[in-house]
């Protein structure tokens, strides 16, 4: 009876469970009377009026659970988004952690989404110059820099045949919605080769539905390999230096240049001393931070 | 010394270490001898030095705290602003850089600024400085006592406050002295007020021209032999037949004072002392700089000199909820007596003074 009385309370508001309860203790009231449905229901209610004479005592409702519409279902996943990560510097730890806090001040108010490069993502701007218009754009988060309050991610789409990249600030007051259509990574952290790749590649539709994700589990990665136009490109990316692993090489490349191209290669890099950065220990402090003023 | 626990008082280990101090000329005269100075910690046990630190670290907390405390320590009268009246300043430890956004949707960038042990040291009278206006020498963050001239420490004593990194000079009208061992916070400055900023600049060290004086140069290519980056004629030809003094030349850059003025105050916050100053600011991160009101008044009226008593609330950036947060932890004065006090210490009038949680 009360596994029913509560599922009917989740549907429900506060009024209507507290009328609910009362209708289902008169109810109750009145089986006791009859023994014969005493062992039918083994409340505790029931024993409790069985011991004692007085009144029966109150059990206050379940706690009806709101969902909220407005806002997806938060990620499970262990995500710290990477501008709460403060670089190598020598700056004092006070001001990242004043700015952490404008930033979780920020984040109360408007639901900023986990995402990566490679996510589909859908952004609504304010329009600065016309009062209460909103400017919507979809595309692929090729990048996403900055640390602290002027983190900024850009997002790429090709529009009526045209590229255009829009470089947009997380933490701006003109931002209303971030909205992630499709979560997924790549093989490279950086996609700013798909300015030199076919277009195909960073075309999506402004109307394209959200795809559905598990919050739990690992974010897919989408192994895709792009297809590049002939050379030359933008930047030279066979080189070593942007370590890419997203680009069909062997459509595009001899292997000869791709040989050339590892005379730029720092063998060194990886046992630089002085470059390590270990951000684990910081990272689950910041996490906890995070979680902990985000639900207040 | 022997070993073990030595509980030594710290008025004899002091004069231990200012007598070191002091062998610093050779015995005899006349003879090339090895100078013998000490640091302080050679010829002490690792007990004492621990002990001498734990010491000087208590007495820097007593210190401060007695400062706190207007009624322990009586202010100086306080008197009515007058046109033409100067403040003191602040001396302040640049944290970083940040973005802030007006109301209109505008994006500025913001130096914060945060004031750390900032007393005032010492009074200088208008005979005893330059004849014209009186002076206060203002002390930024606390530093240790052991590897400073003695001369320099004293200053300190006598003003009953913990040795300071950097002190500087502000010029100061006679109705806004302040009684030295005043402790100063950000709070000094509101938000729509313009201020100056000075500190030393990042030393670039020797420089060419081009980068030091902003040459043009000449072209990469086109036959030019050898010459790209030189500062090509230094002057006119025979007739003074001379390099004029003050010629700019290659040489050292950096690392001399510099000011920026006319930079407005978006935000202050009072639990860490920051104050969010729009711009840049010259100097590297973590250095001290001279923060003090403007003194060039522009004729754009937005940029003139704000009465200093009352907070312009327009030029409040709203909606930033730590603007004007008076947390527990800087006063820990609640009752409305004790206001009036604090607001003697901080040179401003008891309404704009609000305690929040």
């Amino acid at each position: 009876m009360f596994l029913v009385h509560t599922l009917l309370c989740q549907r429900s508001n506060m009024a209507a469970c507290t009328r609910r309860t009362r209708q289902m203790l008169g109810l109750l009231r009145i089986l006791r009377n009859f023994p014969q449905n005493e062992r039918l229901l083994s409340t505790s209610v029931l024993r409790h009026n069985v011991a004692s004479d007085g009144p029966p005592k109150f059990t206050p409702p379940s706690k009806p659970v709101i969902i909220d519409k407005t806002q997806k279902e938060a990620s499970l996943r262990r995500f710290l988004s990477p501008e709460f990560i403060p670089p190598r510097q020598r700056t004092n730890t006070v001001k990242f952690s004043v700015e952490r806090k404008d930033m979780i001040q920020r984040r109360k108010v408007l639901n900023i989404p986990e995402f990566y490069a490679g996510s589909i993502v859908a952004v609504t701007m304010t329009d600065p110059h016309v009062n209460g218009s909103l400017n919507r754009f979809v595309g692929i988060c090729i990048q996403r820099s900055g640390k602290g309050l002027g983190a900024t991610f850009k997002l790429r789409n090709v529009v009526d045949g045209q590229g255009v990249e829009i470089c947009y600030e997380l933490y701006s007051p003109r931002m209303r919605k971030i909205e992630v259509l499709k979560l997924e990574k790549r093989l490279d952290d950086n996609l700013m080769y798909l300015r030199d790749a076919l277009p195909e590649y960073s075309t999506f539709d402004f109307d394209m539905q959200p795809v559905h994700y598990e919050i739990t589990g690992d974010v897919p990665v989408n192994p895709l390999k792009v297809k590049m136009r002939p050379k030359p490109w933008s930047k030279r990316w066979e080189r070593p230096k942007f370590n890419i692993k997203g680009i069909r090489f062997d459509l595009c490349l001899t292997p000869e240049m791709m040989e050339h191209a590892q005379k730029w290669a720092e063998p060194w890099r990886p046992y630089d001393m002085l470059k390590e950065y270990d951000t684990s220990s910081l990272e689950e402090q910041i996490f906890k931070e995070v979680q902990e003023n985000l639900r207040k | 010394m022997s070993q073990g626990n030595i509980i030594i008082s710290f008025e004899s280990a002091w004069k231990y270490l200012t007598s070191l101090r002091d062998l610093r000329a050779p015995i005899i005269q006349g003879i090339r001898t090895h100078r013998t100075n000490t640091w302080w910690d050679e010829h002490l046990t690792e007990d004492n030095a621990s002990f001498l630190k734990k010491v000087i670290t208590e007495e820097y907390k007593q210190q401060t705290t007695d400062k706190l405390s207007p009624l322990k320590d009586e202010p100086w009268p306080r008197h009515e602003w007058v046109e033409g009246s100067r403040r003191v300043g602040l001396v302040a430890v640049k944290l970083g850089m940040m973005p802030v956004w007006t109301k209109s949707g505008e994006r500025q960038v913001v130096t914060m600024l945060q004031v750390q042990d900032c007393h005032v040291v010492k009074h200088l009278s208008k005979e005893e400085y330059d004849g014209h206006t009186a002076a206060l020498i203002v002390g930024g963050k606390n530093v240790s006592p052991f590897h400073r001239p003695e001369g320099y420490l004293e200053v300190f004593r006598n003003a009953g406050v913990p040795p300071k990194q950097k002190l500087t000079t502000f010029c100061v009208s006679d109705n806004a002295i302040i009684k030295p061992g005043t402790p100063l916070y950000a709070a000094h400055f509101r938000p729509g007020q313009y201020v100056d900023v000075t500190a030393k600049t990042i030393g670039k060290g020797f420089q060419g021209v081009m980068k030091r004086w902003g040459f043009k140069g000449q072209p990469a290519s086109h036959g030019q032999t050898k010459t790209h980056r030189r500062p090509g004629s230094l002057g006119p030809g025979g007739d003074p037949a001379k390099v004029f003094k003050g010629k700019k030349m290659p040489g050292r850059m950096g690392n001399i004072y510099d000011t920026t003025h006319g930079l407005k105050v978006w935000r202050v916050n009072t639990k860490y002392n920051i104050l969010y100053v729009n711009g840049s600011v010259p100097g590297h991160r973590n250095c001290l700089v001279k923060v003090k009101r403007l003194t060039h008044t522009h004729t754009n009226s937005q940029v003139c000199e704000v009465k200093c008593t009352c907070p312009q609330v327009e030029y409040l950036f709203e909606g930033e909820g730590s603007a004007f947060i008076f947390s527990a932890s800087v006063f820990t004065f609640s009752s409305v007596k004790l206001k009036k006090e604090l607001c003697t210490v901080l040179s401003m009038p008891a309404q704009s003074l609000t305690l929040a949680r």
